[in-house]
């Protein structure tokens, strides 16, 4: 009976409910997402190579994906012998837990596009996307294994170090906005018609810099690296405990992308929102979907299976229809803020894929070298430009810019020269 | 300077994003997906054997001389003939042993009506050593590649 009433209550308070269906729902649409972020990173990561990446599960390999869950769900759970059972058990739920409870306070769009608005969302962001270090340190240290032990000591030097600098370039971006909260600084920047980036770009670069570290990604994956620790801190797992990290790993890329677009990209905020003939920009959506229909009519034209020629003409056909429904100014409107959030986020996420495919790993005391011997001095020059210029001339676009683009070369310079002076303590021969 | 400049500007690490980058078009791509794509094999490449028919009559060309016989390994091909009441040899078994084969083409290359020919197919992977050994029926068949479909 009470539990009826408890339900009853539960329901009759809309702001539960709804709060509930929210969290549903990006649950699964981020479920989805990382599933399909690994598919996008095969292909594009193929692409760059000369290769096609996933062919034969689908057409293109569309539904490779679903296989690899499929199969990580059916492997077998081992436990390695001699391992801490609790503890190897437990790591991967932690670091899952902490990737995917952050999205929480992400802002996706203006008004009801947000789960919930803390006003110290900034804060709990980082706060609660650092205990998925806890996971990674407890996972490598439980297996009872060499490899992951140095994978997780790797990972936690790295994000140690590298937080420091992400956290004083998003400093930089508060000062400005002068509040904690994600919407608050959407809003601002909203308000001064320039994105952070346009007010900051040093510390726009440190933060993806940091972010692409903090992700355990190329050029910075040494946590995981394939030719020296095998397989890093998972090294010992298997099946369904392999696959929550892997999503979890994958969820911190989408967080990382998220909060870049949200402190320095302008959020949901539509590029050129004040220059009038661009308004065009607009219908960008069912501009998207069009454009999607046609590059998917021309994947089916290719194909010589009959099967996927007809699966594709059916995407289309689906991809116009939705074009014909967003077009509608109702719906248009609504998703405008949704919409140009997902696509900035996308680029990022491309451009981490991209660099991948680019750069070369960095050696450990290299990495150390640019963590604390260049991001961080180099953010905190940016801060106190930051800080100073505020003070002095106000949120202003132009007087900002020029500064901190000034201060960010002249701290280059001055690190440089330090350099070749010989005062950097480094391993011999190691300069750079 | 010019040194530091580039270094100041990232210019080395943007070169190769292009780089990386222009690799996407699709002309660049090198996979050949091959049971779906057959590779072009070069126009006197030597493969699975075939004995040809008169084109117009469906008769063997084979006038069971055997010099492809004599030409390579003892027992690698085995011609069997029956004398005409006419007194012409005339073909009737001729056995194939591929597990042998190296693709030489000296039996080829013996032949003098161009009836044995190594063809172009090279998909001759069989389930057994029996299966290597391609009797007349098969080899006046000749080589049927696999077309496959998804």
């Amino acid at each position: 009976m009470a539990a009826t009433q408890e339900v009853a209550r539960f329901l009759s308070d809309h702001s539960l409910v709804e709060a509930t269906l929210k969290i549903v729902v990006v649950f699964a649409v981020l479920s989805g997402l990382v599933a399909y972020l690994v598919y996008l990173e095969r292909k594009v990561l193929a692409f760059m190579q000369a290769r096609l990446g996933p062919m034969r599960v689908g057409p293109w390999g569309i539904l490779q994906p679903i296989a690899d869950g499929l199969k990580l769900l059916l492997k077998e759970d081992l436990v390695p012998a001699g391992a801490d059972r609790t503890v190897f058990l437990l790591a991967p739920v932690i670091s899952v837990v902490a990737a995917f409870s952050v999205f929480a306070a992400i802002p996706y769009g203006p008004g009801g596009w947000t789960i919930t608005n803390p006003n110290v969302g900034i804060l709990l962001i980082l706060g609660l996307s650092s205990l998925g270090i806890y996971g990674i340190i407890l996972g490598g240290w439980s297996s009872n294994s060499h490899y992951p032990l140095i994978g997780s000591f790797r990972s936690a030097a790295q994000l140690v170090s590298y937080e420091v600098a992400a956290g004083l370039a998003i400093v930089s971006v508060l000062l400005i906005a002068n509040s904690l909260s994600l919407v608050a600084i959407v809003q601002r920047q909203q308000q001064m018609g320039a994105w952070n980036v346009f007010l900051n770009p040093v510390a726009f670069v440190i933060y993806l810099i940091a972010g692409v570290a903090e992700t355990n990604r190329n050029p910075f994956d040494l946590p995981e690296a394939e030719s020296e620790l095998t397989g890093g801190f998972h090294t010992e797992y298997s099946g369904f405990r392999f696959a929550l990290y892997f999503m979890a790993e994958y969820t911190n890329m989408v967080l990382i992308a998220s909060l870049a677009v949200v402190l320095f990209l302008g959020g949901w905020l539509r590029p050129f929102e004040s220059v009038r003939w661009l308004s065009l920009l607009k219908y960008a959506p069912a501009a998207a979907l069009v454009g999607a229909a046609v590059f998917v009519l021309w994947l089916g034209l290719k194909s010589r299976v009959r099967a996927e020629r007809i699966f594709f003409a059916a995407l289309a056909m689906g991809c116009v229809l939705l074009a014909a429904v967003v077009a509608m100014p109702a719906v248009l409107e609504a998703i405008q803020g949704v919409f140009w959030f997902t696509v900035k986020v996308m680029a990022i996420l491309y451009a981490f894929i991209w660099y991948r495919a680019t750069f070369p790993r960095y050696r450990f005391d290299q990495l150390m070298t640019v963590g604390w011997q260049r991001l961080i001095p180099l953010a905190l020059s940016s801060l106190i430009v930051t800080a100073i210029m505020l003070v002095w001339t106000g949120q202003r676009l132009a007087p900002l810019l020029v500064a901190n683009v000034l201060g960010g070369a002249l701290t280059v310079l001055i690190l440089s020269a330090r350099q070749d002076s010989g005062r950097f303590r480094t391993i011999e021969g190691a300069t750079r | 300077m010019r040194e530091r400049l580039r270094e100041l500007f990232l210019v080395d690490l943007l070169r190769g994003l292009r780089l990386t980058f222009s690799y996407q078009r699709p002309s660049a791509t090198y996979t050949e997906q091959y049971p779906l794509e057959r590779p072009p094999v070069a126009e006197r490449y030597r493969g699975a054997p075939r004995l040809n028919n008169h084109p117009s009559t469906g008769e063997t060309l084979c006038i069971a001389c055997n010099p492809c016989a004599l030409a390579y390994t003892e027992n690698l091909i085995v011609v069997g003939w029956e004398r005409t009441s006419d007194r012409k040899k005339m073909l009737t078994t001729f056995t194939y042993d591929l597990s042998r084969c190296m693709f030489c083409g000296l039996c080829e290359d013996a032949c003098p009506v161009d009836a044995l020919e190594l063809t172009q197919d090279f998909e001759v992977a069989r389930y057994s050593r029996e299966g290597l050994i391609w009797d007349r029926s098969m080899l006046e068949e000749g080589p049927e590649p696999t077309r496959y479909t998804r």
